[in-house]
């Protein structure tokens, strides 16, 4: 869907750590490698309140899997993701494509979170670090000072154009 | 490439939408029932304003232009409504031919003639929207009404302070207003009372508010070409500021649309050059009493900080001119 969420690294499905969600008949724990401990600990948390399923993240070629078992899920499930970021995006899409929304996912991102950075030049995203808080856009090369505002259709922060001290030239109008 | 040089101003003032009614300005929530609901018009600059719109359609496609695909049937009632509206206040101008779904457009100050089949976008040179919005100087954004939010499902923008529609789109109206340090004179978010407001108009009572900005010697300042106006601003002397500076007064008409619930921005933008408002004593005051107001907050957010003092200045001048004129 053109207005679907996307998991970026302010999601309101990113936390620190997972928590029992009242009123769900089941929760689901997805978890890769790195998160399988972080998994593990919420698993026995959750202990005795609703039944618990665990799926295991093979690699992001393990997408038919997921889909499949996602779609088979019923309603008031609730799906926590445990996960790499490249891991967990791959099965958040997954969930967003089934028909879950935010409030039914709950993801801990294992190591550091992507950042994009959409160029207002260009109109194409690029990676930066967390923190970063200007780029050089990876297609067009314009500087880029990176702004609070993220938008779900493009898939990124806003990537303000200017031009580095020392560097004029003329852009263009 | 289209130059940005301003190349217009209004010249009819009894039709400019002077934004001030006292001496100090702060954000308020100023929607009033429009009383002349219908939004076209033909001012003296028609021709020039159009002309440029199109350039700038033609040359910024993505910038100017966005859409969602499944918003061509909500289009095309934004496209009965302006067409009904143009022929019923200007038939000298414009006039519309029906034979079923097979209609003809004129549109006689630029001598062109369309033919097309209504409902069926495949007929036209571009979107519904974008193709009748061509014909008027105005912007245009339609924000579909879901989950008591408004979102920019398509928009065709020529206008831009700090606004893209190629960033903007899908946007709900909290995003779209999230930078503003929106309070108003009685200490509340704005943006959060005017949208709940937005949410009560209803089909056929549009409102109306006025929105004024001021731009340094540039038609729009979009955010994808900042890397070129945002060094310019500060190069504004109050010496050039007279001409190079205009009052940016931009009339927002909203109306619900009866067939998709959707909510039309419809926008009409024009310029005076600082130096024309002592055509009008009254205007010139009250400009000079509110830009000498201007808190720092709100002219950072306006985009105006780096040429505001300049501008004072140059208002200072003129007063002090006629003052000491007066005295003599």
């Amino acid at each position: 869907m053109y207005n679907s969420p996307v998991l970026f690294d302010k999601s309101v499905t990113i936390v620190n750590q997972f928590t029992v969600r009242n009123g769900r008949r089941k929760f689901v724990i997805i978890a890769d490698q790195s998160g399988y401990e972080k998994a593990e600990i919420f698993t026995s948390e959750a202990a005795g309140t609703v039944p618990v399923e665990f799926l295991a993240i093979r690699g992001v070629e393990d997408g038919e899997r997921i889909k499949r078992f996602l779609l088979s899920q019923t309603m008031g499930t609730q799906f926590y993701i445990s996960a790499a970021w490249g891991n967990a995006v791959m099965v958040f899409k997954l969930g967003v494509e089934a028909g879950l929304s935010e409030d039914e996912i709950q993801v801990v991102i294992i190591g550091p979170k992507r950042r994009y950075v959409y160029c207002m030049k260009c109109f194409e995203v690029t990676g930066v670090a967390e923190k970063a808080e200007s780029t050089e856009c990876g297609h067009c090369k314009a500087s880029l000072e990176i702004g609070p505002f993220y938008s779900i259709v493009r898939e990124g922060y806003i990537g303000y154009p200017f031009i580095p001290a020392g560097k004029e030239e003329v852009v263009g109008s | 490439m289209f130059t940005q040089r301003l190349d217009f101003k209004t010249t009819d003032l009894d039709t400019f939408p002077f934004p001030f009614t006292s001496g100090n300005y702060r954000y308020s929530n100023d929607l009033k029932r429009l009383s002349n609901i219908n939004c076209i018009e033909v001012t003296p600059e028609y021709r020039l304003q159009v002309e440029a719109k199109r350039r700038l359609l033609q040359e910024q496609p993505h910038i100017r232009f966005q859409s969602f695909p499944h918003t061509l049937e909500m289009q095309w009632e934004v496209f009965e409504m302006l067409i009904d509206m143009a022929i019923d206040r200007y038939p000298q101008h414009f006039e519309v031919l029906k034979d079923g779904d097979n209609w003809t457009f004129r549109n006689h100050i630029f001598g062109e003639s369309d033919s097309f089949v209504f409902g069926d976008a495949s007929t036209l040179p571009n979107e519904p929207l974008d193709y009748i919005g061509r014909h008027f100087h105005n912007d245009f954004v339609l924000m579909v009404h879901r989950d008591s939010n408004f979102y920019l499902e398509v928009g065709q923008v020529s206008y831009a302070a700090l606004f893209s529609a190629n960033w903007n789109k899908g946007m709900s109206f909290d995003e779209i207003h999230a930078p503003v340090p929106f309070v108003s004179r009685k200490g509340d978010e704005l943006a959060e009372r005017v949208r709940k407001f937005l949410l009560s108009i209803e089909p056929g009572k549009p409102w109306t508010r006025i929105n004024w900005n001021l731009m340094a010697d540039r038609w729009d300042v979009n955010y994808e070409t900042m890397d070129v106006w945002e060094p310019k601003r500060s190069e504004i002397t109050p010496e050039s500021a007279g001409k190079l500076v205009r009052l940016r007064v931009e009339e927002q008409k909203f109306y619900r649309l009866p067939r998709s619930n959707a909510i039309l921005f419809v926008l009409n933008t024009q310029f005076l050059p600082l130096e024309d408002l002592a055509l009008r004593q009254e205007w010139f005051d009250l400009t000079y009493s509110v830009l000498q107001d201007i808190p720092e907050p709100m002219a950072k957010y306006k985009g105006i900080a780096p040429f505001l003092p300049q501008s004072v200045e140059y208002l200072r001048r003129i007063d002090e001119e006629r003052k000491s004129e007066l005295r003599k």
